[in-house]
């Protein structure tokens, strides 16, 4: 396993008390595997995804146990500078919003650059000439003049080419992206998309991509986790989650978008809201939204049940969720 | 036209440029941001016309001229056949009456210092005539019951609320003056997915209860055909495709529309294989420097030298008139044609494209 993440605890110190943001979470990713973590806002899929990269905001943050291992070493125990080696040459990040994470005031070609020569001790020359490489594999058009302009000067789309671009550039074996097409129209998030795999299977990375959109997640991922209050609800390979979801909360999503082709009358919609991360519900934390929630569900909290080959819920009622007719 | 299918907006011509300028004393215009470049449509009594576009396209600037929040640079707007676009003063204030919107970030468009009581009462401040003094309260505790929050909070602040019950507040504003028409500009592309399945339905709801029309403008594709009755497609400042749902979803014969639907990712993993997408290259043109004759050319794979020179007309091709399927509808492009049914991946045009 390229990265395992096993019993991951993160929480917040906030006005209104402690925010539990990850509340045990384990997933792993291999080599050349795509694993999505699929969840709404508040669902913890970023706060675990900056855990692992080593960028969570500590304080507020704190992790409070777990482990991250990456190719066999527990990163949690490593020094920051040792970190800061696998950073970038090891595992590297996509953010949504590539504006806010170029600096708006360096020329694209030098923060290229700049991972030469900082992780690869280049020269500045050399380290150019690399960059417009890069802007080249990321199909930038006339990379040549471009390197010299500035992130404001760029497209959305092309911007967010530059970020895989300075993600790639020393070659990672992890790459996360998270929600790299959230802020994208859909013909140029089809673009990048299409771009993100190519070179994934190029240089046969693990990408963790994190994502709300159940359609992105059909057409790339060959794993879900699906998280929500900070758990992971339902763990599964691609094509059986959406055959038939092991857990109420993934079959209400799947049921709640509104698709192509299927005009319905009315969509089914979850109730309720998501619960404060200060005040998660006893027992599953989806069980005030629940149609399918009984006694046990308010006292218990379900462990992740082993529901097939690969496949875990984290769900009392699995075998009526999985097997059931409706709601 | 008999009065019960006179319908309730018609819009033509519609334009609005953004002048842009240089110098400080002596200032010149030196070119325009062609924000809205000719549009028409009309929408009927109790119907939704979704008008879908990426951004850039104008969708939302076409909301804030339905709605009088700019003034058009030409093209006029009707509201039940009388003519609203040079009105001013006390006219103006009647009809807008009856025209509301719903905004698309219910984060910043609910006055944070505000409760929610004068939130959604605001409107009756500014029309008195809509309900007497002592009523509004009253009206007030009823549209929130309506959207579906309890009238007990009539006296919290907005960030007592989650985004999609703000949402909601939102739409209880907008119904407060009881309108025939409501502009919602993307009302749930900030909403989580659990969430907007609710609003969405809430609006159809609403739309029967309180007999809307509905001007629902989104960039999500299958959001808009979940709720619209017809569906215009802009791009750049234009509608280039326009017709009923069924028509635009499963009979598209405008090559952007073909395009855009084939790259909405579809949450299926078995449809992965046989699904032919049809990749744009490059990015949209600036809408200051937009390209002779079709404005698509530019990313289009099917483009000739006549697109370059002519300006197709937004009506139903050559080729399909007279014929009665559902391709024939209005489609502004000089090479209509439906998608052969299977494969189109050969069509995916990927590399350099201009931009």
């Amino acid at each position: 396993m390229l990265l395992e993440v096993r019993e991951l605890y993160v929480e917040f110190a906030t006005r209104d008390g402690i925010a539990r943001a990850v509340n045990g979470v384990s997933y792993g990713v291999d080599e050349g595997e795509t694993l999505a973590v699929l969840g709404e806002s508040g669902s913890g899929k970023s706060v675990t995804a900056q855990a692992v990269m080593g960028i969570l905001d500590t304080p507020p943050g704190r992790i409070t146990g777990g482990e991250i291992l990456f190719r066999g070493r527990d990163l949690l125990r490593l020094k920051e500078e040792e970190r800061r080696g696998i950073r970038g040459a090891g595992m590297a990040m996509i953010f949504q919003d590539a504006l806010s994470a170029l600096n708006p005031v360096v020329p694209v070609g030098d923060q290229l650059g700049e991972m030469f020569v900082v992780h690869r001790g280049m020269s500045r020359k050399d380290a150019r000439a690399r960059a417009v490489e890069l802007m080249d594999r990321v199909r930038i058009p006339a990379a040549a003049q471009r390197v010299r302009d500035y992130p404001h000067q760029f497209s959305g789309g092309m911007r967010q080419r530059i970020m895989i671009a300075m993600a790639m550039a020393l070659e990672p074996a992890l790459i996360i992206a998270d929600e790299p097409t959230t802020a994208l129209d859909v013909t140029v998030q089809a673009q990048v998309m299409d771009l993100l795999a190519e070179l994934r299977r190029a240089y046969r990375m693990g990408l963790i991509l994190i994502t709300h959109d159940l359609g992105v997640v059909a057409d790339v991922a060959d794993r879900i986790a699906v998280m929500y209050a900070g758990r992971i609800v339902e763990s599964a390979p691609v094509h059986d989650i959406y055959k038939a979801p092991a857990h109420p909360y993934t079959r209400g999503l799947l049921d709640s978008v509104p698709r192509l082709d299927r005009k319905g009358r009315e969509l089914y919609a979850i109730k309720g809201l998501p619960p404060n991360l200060t005040h998660i519900p006893p027992g599953c934390p989806f069980h005030p939204r629940c149609p399918m929630a009984r006694d046990v569900c308010r006292t218990d909290v379900p462990p992740l049940y082993e529901v097939g080959a690969d496949r875990g819920s984290a769900c009392h009622f699995w075998r009526e969720c999985l097997h059931g007719p409706d709601h | 036209m008999a009065p019960t299918t006179e319908p309730v907006l018609q819009v033509s011509g519609l334009v609005k440029h953004y002048p842009l300028t240089r110098g400080i004393l002596f200032r010149r215009q030196i070119g325009a941001v062609r924000a809205v470049d000719g549009v028409d449509f009309t929408l009927g009594r109790g119907e939704t016309l979704g008008i879908v576009g990426e951004s850039g396209c104008g969708k939302s600037t076409v909301a804030k001229l339905l709605c009088h929040l700019e003034r058009p640079t030409a093209g006029s707007i009707r509201f039940r056949g009388e003519d609203i676009t040079g009105l001013s003063g006390r006219a103006l204030k009647a009809v807008r009456r009856n025209i509301q919107m719903v905004f698309q970030d219910p984060y910043t468009s609910l006055n944070p210092r505000m409760t929610v009581g004068d939130i959604v009462g605001e409107p009756y401040e500014i029309h008195p005539e809509a309900a007497p003094k002592g009523e509004r309260r009253r009206r007030v505790r009823e549209l929130l019951d309506v959207v579906g929050l309890n009238p007990e909070h009539i006296n919290r602040y907005p960030h007592q609320f989650s985004g999609g019950q703000r949402q909601r507040i939102g739409i209880a504003r907008a119904l407060a003056l009881r309108p025939e028409v409501v502009v919602a500009d993307e009302p749930v592309s900030a909403l989580d997915v659990s969430v907007q399945a609710q609003v969405i339905n809430l609006m159809d709801r609403l739309q029967a209860e309180f007999a809307l029309s509905y001007v629902f403008i989104a960039h999500d594709l299958s959001v808009v055909r979940h709720i619209a009755d017809r569906v215009a497609v802009m791009y750049l400042g234009r509608i280039v495709e326009t017709g009923s749902d069924a028509e635009i979803y499963e009979h598209a014969t405008h090559p952007y529309t073909q395009a855009l639907l084939s790259a909405v990712p579809v949450p299926d993993p078995e449809a992965r294989a046989r699904r032919a997408r049809i990749i744009l290259s490059g990015d949209v043109p600036s809408p200051t420097d937009i390209p002779s004759g079709c404005r698509f050319r530019t990313r289009c794979w099917k483009a000739r030298e006549r697109c370059a020179l002519e300006v197709p007309p937004l009506a139903v091709p050559p080729a399909f008139r007279g014929t009665p399927g559902p391709a024939a509808h209005d489609s502004a492009c000089h090479f209509a044609e439906e998608l052969p049914a299977g494969d189109c991946a050969e069509l995916g045009v990927h590399g350099n494209g201009p931009g």
